[in-house]
């Protein structure tokens, strides 16, 4: 592109809009993962990256995916962090980074001191999620010994069996809550930049918050909330079967994701 | 005019039989469907709406389509990774070809080709059905689905429901000249006659998309306004001014104005509605409603449902003998 366009200057006066319109570099943009790298959460977030690059390659943009381990004060410039460490650690990094959104993939260990902080994203259930979703399994199926999470690795339904396959081809092992979380976190992130890839990593913060409709790949396009929690339906699990799905038929309304956990900060 | 004259001499039903002769209105010989839990084809007589035989096919029937010539109809059985062809007439299995792992979704080309994405793998095949030979391979993004080949078959389009992704593919180069970003996990795309604009529905952000092929953009977009909507097929009418929906668990087909993207109207069918296929005469759509285990039979004048034909167990995909 370079010599046609500097060859150009001397004859066409729209150069610059030509400039505009043909030039397209590839795009790069760093994730950082902060935590334990051999954890199932960090194998997520890379499925995430495969994916994310997978779109990427047609598009002319890349993505990275640093590291950095919980017990280390992290320098990073990037777009966007994905945490996998606990509640106190969250809030630090949130203070360190103010204008980086921190994506939180483990459910941390406290419900309410890491909720509507700005930029701190919970795409992990809270307990309160996971709380309402056994409640009402157990309004329905008194007695069920089924409890809620996130994921699971014989799920099939809305092309969940697509991404367990995905997940156990490259890294040999079943899909878990965790591992789930990473991979949202970082598709997400993907999903977002690839649409305006000029977002600053503070406008992306906002992007997040008031644009998103997520592919999940469980039914359902996913939001956050003004909490910062991803909304999302969760699986009841038995044993090691999927056995239903909440919001839960007959206790709730099924497509009302807001029937899960807590809404809304305290004003 | 014709109509007038003859109204002079007869009778009113005369009159809309004879002009509806004229038009070459006539219903589909027979209409096929894909019963995915049921592993079997039924065959719908399409002048008296009822199904007249059953064909054991083959484990998970899912897409379906119609040889050039209409000599043959091509069945994906997902679970045995391969192509079943049965003859349109005899309703006899002619015989299977390998379609790669999982073949879900697919269309055939002026040519007899045939277009199948194969979704765990990330690419689409082109096979020879007379052969079964792999004429070529296309990467292309996560969970391709949707196939739709322009008119004058020059260009096919494939989406990636992971990737969120229009990937349109030249032939008979099988490159890809455009990658275009719609909404989360699109799943059925279609051309314009003149192959100047495609239509493709995302299932879970729920809208339609309209594209110009050649630049790539995105030149509409219609939230179907409806949270339950998650859309999958779509079609132009004949004359290309509507845009018909399958709704999804929105349970209805949605009528968009094809121009403006407006929705005009929406028709309540069965339960989880996915497939459709329009007349030749563009009077008469039908819509396969999955959990409903029936066929909707729409008269696309009144827009209104005339039967509901029960068939097999979660019907999928449905394909039209004119």
């Amino acid at each position: 592109m370079r010599p046609f366009l500097n060859f150009g200057v001397l004859f066409c006066f729209g150069c610059q809009l030509l400039n505009i319109v043909v030039a397209e570099p590839v795009e790069d943009f760093a994730f950082l993962f902060v935590g334990d790298t051999n954890t199932s959460a960090y194998l997520g977030a890379s499925q995430g990256l495969i994916e994310a690059n997978a779109q990427g390659e047609f598009l002319d943009t890349s993505y990275e995916l640093r590291t950095s381990s919980a017990s280390e004060t992290p320098n990073f410039e990037g777009i966007a962090i994905v945490a996998a460490v606990g509640a106190q650690q969250l809030i630090a990094l949130a203070q360190g980074f103010p204008d980086i959104a921190i994506l939180n993939v483990v459910q941390a260990e406290s419900t309410q001191g890491e909720q509507c902080v700005n930029n701190v994203f919970h795409v992990a259930p809270s307990a309160a999620m996971i709380a309402d979703a056994n409640s009402q399994w157990q309004k329905v199926n008194p007695g069920s010994k089924a409890r809620a999470h996130a994921w699971h690795a014989s799920f099939e339904k809305y092309a969940a069996g697509q991404l367990n396959i995905r997940f156990r081809k490259q890294f040999d092992r079943d899909m878990d809550d965790a591992a789930w979380a990473g991979w949202a976190a970082v598709k997400l992130l993907s999903d977002t930049i690839v649409r305006q890839p000029t977002l600053s990593s503070r406008q992306l913060i906002n992007e997040l918050k008031t644009n998103l409709a997520f592919d999940g790949q469980k039914g359902l396009d996913l939001s956050f909330r003004e909490t910062g929690q991803l909304r999302q339906p969760l699986l009841l699990v038995d044993g090691d079967q999927v056995v239903g799905e909440a919001p839960v038929r007959g206790a709730a309304d099924s497509s009302n994701l807001d029937s899960l956990g807590i809404v809304f900060c305290p004003k | 005019m014709y109509c007038r004259k003859f109204l002079i001499v007869t009778v009113l039903s005369s009159c809309v039989a004879f002009l509806s002769a004229l038009a070459g209105a006539a219903p589909p010989k027979r209409i096929f469907v894909t019963n995915e839990l049921d592993n079997s084809v039924s065959v719908i007589d399409g002048a008296t709406n009822s199904v007249v035989a059953t064909i054991a096919i083959g484990n998970r029937p899912r897409g379906i389509g119609v040889a050039p010539d209409g000599s043959e109809v091509y069945v994906a059985i997902s679970e045995d990774n391969a192509i079943a062809v049965f003859d349109p007439e005899t309703f006899a299995v002619l015989r299977l070809f390998a379609a790669g792992d999982d073949p879900e979704t697919f269309a055939v080309h002026p040519n007899g080709n045939i277009y199948i994405s194969n979704e765990d793998d990330a690419k689409a095949s082109v096979i020879n059905p007379h052969t079964g030979e792999l004429v070529a391979e296309i990467k292309v993004g996560i969970e391709p689905e949707g196939v739709a080949i322009s008119p004058d078959g020059t260009r096919v389009i494939v989406t990636s429901e992971s990737t969120n992704m229009l990937h349109v593919i030249s032939v008979p180069e099988h490159k890809i000249i455009n990658n275009i970003l719609v909404g989360a996990r699109p799943r059925a795309a279609t051309f314009s006659r003149d192959g100047t604009t495609a239509y493709a529905t995302s299932e879970i952000s729920g809208e339609i998309k309209k594209v110009d092929v050649a630049s790539g953009t995105i030149i509409g977009k219609m939230p179907l306004a409806d949270d339950k909507a998650k859309p999958k097929d779509l079609l132009l009418s004949r004359d290309e001014t509507k845009l018909y929906v399958a709704g999804g668990r929105a349970n209805r087909i949605f009528i968009l104005d094809a121009k403006s993207l407006e929705i005009l109207n929406s028709i309540p069918v069965g339960i989880r509605v996915w497939g459709l296929a329009l007349s030749a005469d563009g009077t008469r759509l039908y819509t396969t409603d999955g959990v409903s285990n029936q066929v909707s039979v729409i008269d696309t004048v009144s827009e209104e449902v005339i039967v509901a034909v029960p068939v097999g167990k979660a019907p999928w995909g449905v394909a039209l003998y004119e």
